[in-house]
């Protein structure tokens, strides 16, 4: 056999028996997650955070005050948003953080799918997600005392929590694949990830005070619009408020959009041009150095 | 899946690398001017120019990591217009790479094994052979994390050879590494060029590296070729353009014999000692369109008689500009002129 034939039955070799680039990809990712330590200490976190918010509602009188129902409610609605803001910390790593450990090269010089590639990490990133929720569970289950509520709690939490875990991760990544530092990526992504929290906390809640009903309307309006709050809103009305699921459909409006413009964004428009460098990092700061350029310009004219 | 018979473009049956007319703009800079060049199987082309020359974009849109504006190229008779198609036909090894901190070497190897197509076994036996032909196999199982830089030299070189390329791409492979990892990895890479008869791309600041493992070289300046050719073609068309001078080391005590006797040789024009006190005496020659046509060719010889009839030990005799390094230096300054 020839230099180049050989050549050439080494490249094909076995192409039939290779298992799937995403595969390859989601196995490597979630070796470095986990054996790396990196989603470990994630979790290792997110455990003592809810720990203490359980303990917390458990022992301060102050608290122990609430309904038993409002009180599950809290921890899972907690236990959900911190579930996400991991998912989203890990998607908006895991490519700016391969551009900055130089190990991206490597994996776009293969003859592989850029989506592949993409699709690989982003099941990865949600990996830490069902570890999350199979460790909130034994708290809604202690704090529920075998309440009813908690079978609303392991029926919707997990859902949603899933619906939107999807999302978040989804939306680190975006922002991941447009960041040429992990730096940028990560102050992005929590910029987001305050934006949907900070209304859900600030507008959120106080719905049931507004005085005027155009104000109640309007603050309902806040949280629909909102997945992280509409939500909140959701598992509230239906745990504490005893509504049934068919009353509060359009509550899920919201979410499922979310996730599907997030997923549709990231597999079709970002991933196939996922590139070493980022062109949108490119074209931002392009923009970005323009404007001085741009107000010099009128201040001289003017 | 991959369409080999249109992609294929006509080549000469040796070349492993077209490159036609690449240009590449980064806003309204110029980064690569029309660049042109082809590679043979089984020879080493050295890339060379000074920081900001455009190799590395030379060296990303030949590996499809970025686009050109213009031109195209062809690698293993495969047209850019299927990088697809092209990554499957190249190695690369690029100036600074990651590895994965849990992986082991052969992990590793394993790993790009399989996303080449091969199946697990296939690639686990490949990435194998492959630490074993660059001397890793003993550290097969230890994690990449623990690879001195050599090893991870080595390593990266092994992965590049992953889908045994038509053409290697090697960006500064030895960087970092002492001067017996430098002999060790030079050796390899000639030793894989040789038996594999791929095509390799070297580019390196190293000057006296690319002179002992280069066939040809191309020297990049603001974007374009200055000078290609064979290494020793290069510097012999430099060195004809320029007046010579000749760099001597004697004893220090034979200094001042050793200037008196060859200031008397024909078409010497000036012997000056070097300031460095070690006894480099600097003998300037008549320009070679001025001197006498018949004695040119024998004027090294007619110093070196003449000193050695003297017995004026001579301890170096170096033709200034007859290094690479000096082509260099001489090129891309007159470029940037």
């Amino acid at each position: 056999m020839s230099d180049k034939q050989s050549r050439m039955a080494g490249n094909t070799a076995n192409a039939s028996s290779a298992s799937p680039t995403w595969w390859l990809v989601f196995w490597r990712e979630l070796r470095d997650l986990w054996i790396g330590g990196k989603a470990l200490y994630l979790i290792l976190i997110y455990i003592i955070l809810l720990g203490i918010y359980a303990f917390l509602f458990a022992s301060n009188a102050e608290v122990k005050l609430l309904p038993l129902q409002e009180m599950v409610c809290e921890i899972v609605k907690a236990s959900i948003a911190v579930g996400l803001f991991i998912c989203l910390i890990i998607g908006a790593d895991s490519i700016s953080g391969e551009r900055e450990r130089a190990t991206l090269e490597g994996l776009l010089l293969t003859p592989t799918s850029r989506r592949q590639i993409v699709v690989g990490k982003f099941f990865a990133a949600f990996s830490v997600w069902p570890v999350a929720l199979a460790t909130a569970l034994p708290y809604w289950a202690v704090l529920s005392k075998g309440d009813e509520v908690f079978r609303q709690a392991l029926l919707w939490g997990p859902l949603l929590g899933t619906l939107l875990a999807l999302s978040f991760a989804g939306v680190g990544m975006l922002v991941s694949i447009w960041s040429n530092t992990n730096k940028t990526s990560m102050l992005v992504s929590i910029g987001i990830y305050l934006l949907f929290l900070l209304p859900t906390e600030i507008m959120g809640g106080p719905a049931k005070l507004q005085r005027t009903a155009e104000q109640w309307y309007r603050a309902e309006l806040n949280q629909w619009v909102n997945p992280l709050a509409a939500t909140s809103r959701f598992l509230f009305k239906i745990m504490v408020n005893k509504l049934s699921a068919a009353e509060l459909w359009f509550w899920h409006i919201m979410p499922v959009l979310f996730t599907v413009i997030v997923l549709v964004l990231l597999f079709a428009y970002a991933s196939p041009g996922l590139r070493l460098e980022s062109e949108t990092a490119r074209k931002f700061r392009s923009y970005w150095n323009r404007w001085p350029r741009e107000i010099t310009k009128l201040l001289r004219i003017s | 899946m991959f369409e080999n018979n249109n992609a294929k473009a006509p080549r000469s049956e040796n070349e492993v690398l077209v490159a036609n007319d690449l240009r590449k703009f980064y806003g309204p800079r110029e980064a690569l001017r029309g660049l042109s060049f082809s590679l043979q199987a089984g020879r080493i082309l050295g890339f060379l120019g000074p920081n900001g020359a455009g190799k590395t974009t030379s060296i990303r849109i030949l590996t499809t990591i970025l686009e050109p504006d213009a031109g195209h190229f062809v690698v293993d008779g495969i047209s850019s217009k299927y990088p697809n198609e092209i990554r499957r036909r190249i190695g690369v090894l690029p100036e600074s790479f990651g590895l994965p901190k849990q992986m082991t070497g052969i992990e590793y190897l394993t790993f790009f094994g399989q996303l080449y197509g091969r199946s697990a076994a296939d690639a686990r036996k490949h990435g194998m052979a492959l630490l074993e032909e660059v001397g890793l196999k003993q550290r097969a199982k230890s994690l990449t994390s623990t690879y001195s830089h050599g090893m991870r030299q080595r390593l990266g070189v092994a992965r590049a050879l992953v889908n045994d390329p038509a053409v290697l791409f090697l960006d500064e492979p030895t960087l970092g590494l002492d001067p017996r990892g430098q002999q060790e990895l030079l050796g390899l890479i000639r030793q894989i060029t040789q038996e594999r008869k791929a095509g390799v791309i070297l580019c390196s600041h190293l000057l006296s590296e690319v002179e002992s493992v280069c066939d040809d070289v191309i020297i990049l300046s603001s974007g374009q070729i200055i000078a290609s050719g064979t290494v020793s073609g290069v510097i012999g068309q430099t060195q004809s353009r320029r007046s010579g001078s000749i760099r001597i080391q004697i004893p220090p005590s034979s200094v001042a014999e050793a200037r008196r006797i060859l200031a008397a040789v024909p078409n010497v024009m000036k012997v000056v000692p070097t300031s460095d006190d070690a006894g480099w005496l600097r003998v300037e020659l008549a320009d070679p369109d001025h001197a006498l046509a018949a004695e040119a060719p024998y004027l090294n010889n007619r110093m070196l008689e003449a000193l050695i009839r003297a017995e004026i030990p001579i301890l170096s005799f170096q033709p200034e500009g007859g290094r690479l390094q000096d082509v260099f230096l001489h090129l891309t300054a007159e470029a940037m002129k």
